[in-house]
């Protein structure tokens, strides 16, 4: 019955995992007796793990996530009609008015946008990033408890080790309470996967007094620090934000770029002092302190 | 299941319903719009599932919405670029990585290069991890069904792969000679 050919025909149905009981157990004893059909099964394996590591194709963005959130918090279909459904073909001469009054707009109101774009970016305090936004959205999400964590270890180096093959980028985590000797004043949690601009972004959960503390990791290709106040340390421009009560810093380095969200009463710049007290920061977290 | 039980455990297959929408659309406005539309079906729904099911039951449901929606539309198949937001990998081994990336970016372009009923069923097996059964439910036919369309679609897979990877060989080749 277990001749080579019926294992070979049930090696697919063995690999997705739709064979049970005993038609399972028979495949897996040929398969320890054969080497050809071992051999068999790895290349095929080999593939499928190739086709499955492939994913995921394509990742939701923040904003879809946002008006997703809204649709299920209240029940409310989003504020802009589906744009599949509002696809009809329309007259040619529809069609021109149309293009028409939009270039009439476009000539009217781009000055108006040039001038808020320019006086946006000429303002010190400018607007948060959308990957701090991304950030402060996540933090709250973990806060209410609707962001469970795909790993949860309180070892930098495991949560490091998970994330090596998740993300385009190496996330490295430091051990600065070990390092630096200090007291324990927070506690790592766990980590999992957040989408942001169709690419994963890594985020690890700390915890401090009872309070959550998030830290959003991506490419530095991918979003950049800016808006709310600037503050420079060793070569690093840290940008503060409060957003809806929440202190955001954002930062890059070495091709990363970083968020840190808490709700901590300490002002600004000194969330950081709270983790970095230890003597090894004392430089780093110098220029950091408020100046009296 | 409660509302807020049902909407933490929806929102966490978002990410799969989107690539499921691009997989059925191959336009990212499309896409989106047909996840909106799942979600404001499935939240006004009286059936919904528990635990295990709602993942399957939402697919079927941005399954039928699609088709409501496409069969009045031309959408023609359009070549999704996939490489655009990919962000810089960083390794020890820079040619470790070169090759993993490679490797991946082949894979992708392979499975959206598949006509459209292999990808589907592609995506719904090896990127969500759906049972036979389960994408026999979502697509509306056999189990068997199922089993042979995914065997024709693998190894139409397998295809496209073996010739790109021996064309990227000959290329090598040809590099290393100069």
């Amino acid at each position: 019955m277990n001749n080579c050919d019926d294992i070979r025909g049930r090696l697919t149905l063995y690999l997705d995992n739709e064979l049970q009981g005993d038609e399972r157990g028979a495949v897996e004893a040929h398969l320890t007796e054969c080497e050809t059909c071992a051999a068999v099964l790895a290349r095929e394996l080999n593939f499928l793990n190739a086709v499955r590591e492939s994913g995921p194709l394509h990742v939701a963005s923040p904003a879809l996530r946002a008006r997703v959130a809204a649709i299920l918090s209240d029940g409310r279909a989003p504020a802009v009609e589906p744009r599949v459904a509002a696809k009809p073909h329309r007259s040619g001469s529809r069609l021109s008015w149309v293009v028409a009054v939009a270039a009439v707009l476009l000539v009217l109101l781009l000055p108006m946008f040039l001038w808020r774009v320019m006086d946006q970016s000429a303002t010190p305090h400018g607007q948060p990033s959308s990957f701090a936004l991304m950030a402060k959205d996540t933090h709250l999400r973990r806060a209410r408890g609707q962001l469970p964590l795909e790993v949860e270890s309180a070892s930098p180096q495991n949560i490091s080790d998970w994330f090596s093959n998740k993300v385009m980028f190496s996330v490295k985590l430091p051990n600065y309470q070990e390092s630096s000797g200090q007291e324990k004043l927070y506690t790592l949690e766990g980590a999992r996967l957040v989408s942001f601009e169709s690419d994963y972004a890594a985020y690890v959960a700390y915890r401090m007094k009872d309070r959550p503390i998030s830290l959003v990791i991506t490419s530095d290709s991918l979003a950049k620090p800016s808006g709310g106040e600037e503050i420079a340390s060793r070569g690093l421009k840290f940008h503060y934000n409060a957003i809806d009560g929440l202190k955001v810093i954002t930062w890059s380095d070495r091709g990363l770029t970083y968020a840190l969200v808490s709700d901590l009463d300490e002002r600004g710049q000194q969330s950081c002092i709270v983790c970095h007290e230890g003597t090894k920061d004392r430089d780093f977290i110098e220029p950091l302190k408020p100046k009296s | 299941m409660s509302n807020a039980l049902f909407s933490q455990a929806a929102l966490e297959h978002i990410d799969a319903l989107y690539g499921y929408a691009m997989t059925l659309t191959r336009d990212a406005n499309e896409a989106e719009d047909l996840v909106q539309e799942t979600y404001v079906r499935a939240a006004g729904a009286s059936n919904r599932p528990d635990g295990d099911g709602l993942k399957a039951w939402m697919f079927v449901i941005m399954r039928n919405a699609w088709l409501n929606q496409v069969r009045h539309v031309n959408s023609g198949p359009r070549f999704v670029d996939l490489d655009g937001n990919e962000s810089v990998e960083m390794s020890n081994n820079p040619h470790v990585v070169y090759l993993r990336k490679l490797e991946r970016e082949q894979v992708r372009k392979a499975i959206e290069s598949l006509p459209d009923a292999y990808r589907e069923i592609v995506v719904l097996r090896d990127i969500e991890g759906f049972t036979y059964q389960e994408i026999a439910t979502v697509l509306h036919c056999p189990a068997g069904t199922v089993m042979s369309r995914l065997g024709r679609a693998r190894g139409k897979l397998r295809t496209l792969l073996s010739s790109w990877h021996s064309a990227l060989s000959v290329k090598s080749m040809a590099v290393g000679k100069r």
